[in-house]
């Protein structure tokens, strides 16, 4: 069993975490429906992992400790999916190209187990690493 | 009828009843826009300095302070304001020398740019209503970012040329990185690219709209989409952030695809803006300085550039007005970090990472619940909308008019 696999992560919307945004950003149901990875069966069966469990997403930029799922698409291993967060922009690098435009839809990054007991990371602590 | 500001399709068509001055039932509104309408009753923030409660007027001038001694102010947000506070914002940006921008600095603005200078053609969703029978859903998925999109305007509704519609008339097609819930839709004409693939994809479409055998392993499938292209009586192309993010700075492949599509047929362009009102910033930007987004009046004229896209500005501002909008949840992390230590003041109705943040923190009306004005949905149309219910909630622009005033 590897003890981590790359991905790349694509950002998508999703009209549920949408409409729990709208709600309240500091909701459980928005931490439920955005501290989440999707992930292809095979990549899913690499890390021995199963739906519910939480995984260690992390790259240069941050981490965070999300909830993975299953995809329900055709095979994409190595593509991963993410609704877009503050969650999803803890992996997302500072440096932009010409266009200015950061890798909203392409964030490469590794996954890793965690501890059995481990917690997504909650809002508060990703609103305590920015004013820390 | 009320108007849903929950997304740039603004709907017209929502029913709501008022009962002893609040809202008791509303109907024909998606899940996003119930969402949306329930942000009447859930986290309002209240006026704030440094965290404590202050009266209205104070949070003003706490405000005002701030940016009077700001060498360098950001102003950023305003693709959820009307296009009356919208004018507001450009005018104190003016006044004081600020960089402003807004959120399509990295969202569909390499798109809307176009689209506002006619280099990419246009039409109005009720010209998709009635005359479409293609519509092309590219790095985009409407039935979780504008619910009511296929529905109203481009899939199902039985438009004046189109009576017999989904069932005999109309197509639809994705191009996506995945089977999105717009793709299952879309059956046969899903057309999966790869991350970053969108470019090479618009040069097989290319291909075989000029007769070459596109260089791509499906080759029947992609020679079968150019048969149908060729076929369309007026086909719309609906771009959204897959298509824009992974384009950037090849969108000039995009206009020779739009190009190409028109010397044979109709083909039109409809970017899926998110915001409510962000192409209404744009347009008015446009007409006041000849750009978009990303203006700075330091110096007194108008100077555009990368320098003053909110990813740069956020880092070199010294202080920041935040309207309608909530960047630190947005922004890559790094950028969110260095713009939270900044003296920020944020004008929301409700609370959000950004007002929690803030120095100064000023509650306003909701938009098309609480406050009326006029916003431009995505494709062009300006909407007039009144308040469904009072409040006693001051709006967007009679915030940015005090702060000017006491500047």
């Amino acid at each position: 069993m590897p003890e981590e696999v790359e991905v790349t992560i694509v950002t998508v919307r999703d009209i549920f975490q949408d409409e729990a945004a709208k709600k309240s950003r500091f909701s459980q149901e928005y931490e439920k429906l955005s501290a989440l990875i999707v992930l292809d069966k095979q990549d899913m069966a690499r890390l021995a992992v199963k739906d519910g469990q939480k995984l260690l997403v992390k790259n240069d930029a941050g981490s965070v400790i999300v909830a993975v799922k299953t995809s329900a698409d055709e095979a994409h291993p190595g593509l991963a999916f993410m609704n877009n967060s503050p969650w999803s922009n803890q992996l997302v690098a500072d440096s932009v190209g010409e266009s200015s435009i950061p890798g909203f839809k392409s964030i490469k990054a590794k996954l890793a187990r965690t501890e059995e007991t481990a917690n997504v990371t909650p809002i508060t602590e990703l609103f305590s690493r920015m004013k820390g | 009828m009320a108007t849903c500001t929950g997304c740039s399709l603004l709907c017209e068509d929502i029913e709501a009843t008022v009962k002893d001055g609040g809202l008791s039932h509303v109907k024909n509104l998606c899940r996003k826009g119930h969402g949306h309408f329930q942000a009447v009753f859930t986290e309002r923030t209240v006026p704030s300095v440094d965290g404590q409660k202050v009266d209205l007027e104070k949070a003003i001038l706490a405000a005002a302070e701030i940016l009077k001694n700001a060498k360098n102010p950001l102003l950023y947000g305003w693709s959820n304001s009307t296009l009356e506070a919208q004018a507001a914002g450009i005018r104190l940006a003016e006044k004081i020398g600020a960089t402003i921008d807004d959120t399509s600095s990295f969202c569909q603005g390499l798109l809307m740019e176009r689209i506002i200078a006619g280099t990419i053609p246009t039409c109005t969703l009720d010209d998709v209503r009635n005359f479409a029978d293609t519509s092309i859903f590219w790095g985009s998925d409407p039935s979780n970012s504008h619910p009511r999109h296929l529905s109203r305007f481009s899939y199902y509704p039985r438009g004046d040329k189109r009576q017999r519609s989904y069932e005999e008339e109309r197509t639809c097609i994705a191009v996506d990185v995945r089977k999105s819930a717009t793709a299952q839709l879309c059956s046969n004409y899903y057309f999966l690219v790869q991350p970053g693939g969108d470019a090479e994809f618009m040069e097989a479409i290319i291909s075989v709209l000029d007769g070459k055998i596109p260089k791509v392993a499906d080759k029947k499938k992609m020679i079968e989409l150019g048969t149908l292209l060729k076929k369309t009586e007026y086909g719309v192309i609906f771009p959204g952030l897959g298509m824009v993010y992974s384009m950037q700075d090849r969108m000039d492949l995009f206009e020779r695809l739009m190009a190409r599509l028109n010397e044979i047929t109709t083909f039109r362009a409809i970017p899926m803006v998110g915001h409510y009102n962000m192409r209404g910033f744009n347009e008015l930007l446009k007409e006041k300085t000849g750009f978009i987004n990303r203006v700075s009046f330091k110096g007194g004229a108008a100077a555009h550039g990368s320098e003053s896209s909110v990813l740069s500005a956020a880092k070199s501002c010294d202080a920041a007005l935040v309207i309608g909008s909530d960047p630190l949840s947005s922004l890559p992390f790094g950028t969110a970090r260095l713009l939270s230590k900044k003296p920020m003041i944020a004008i929301d109705p409700r609370r959000s990472l950004t007002t929690d943040a803030a120095k100064v923190v000023i509650p306003s009306a909701l938009s098309g619940m609480e406050a009326g004005g006029t916003a431009v949905r995505m494709d062009g149309v300006k909407i007039r909308f009144e308040p469904i219910i009072e409040s006693k909630m001051p709006t967007d622009e009679e915030i940015l008019t005090r702060i000017m005033e006491a500047i």
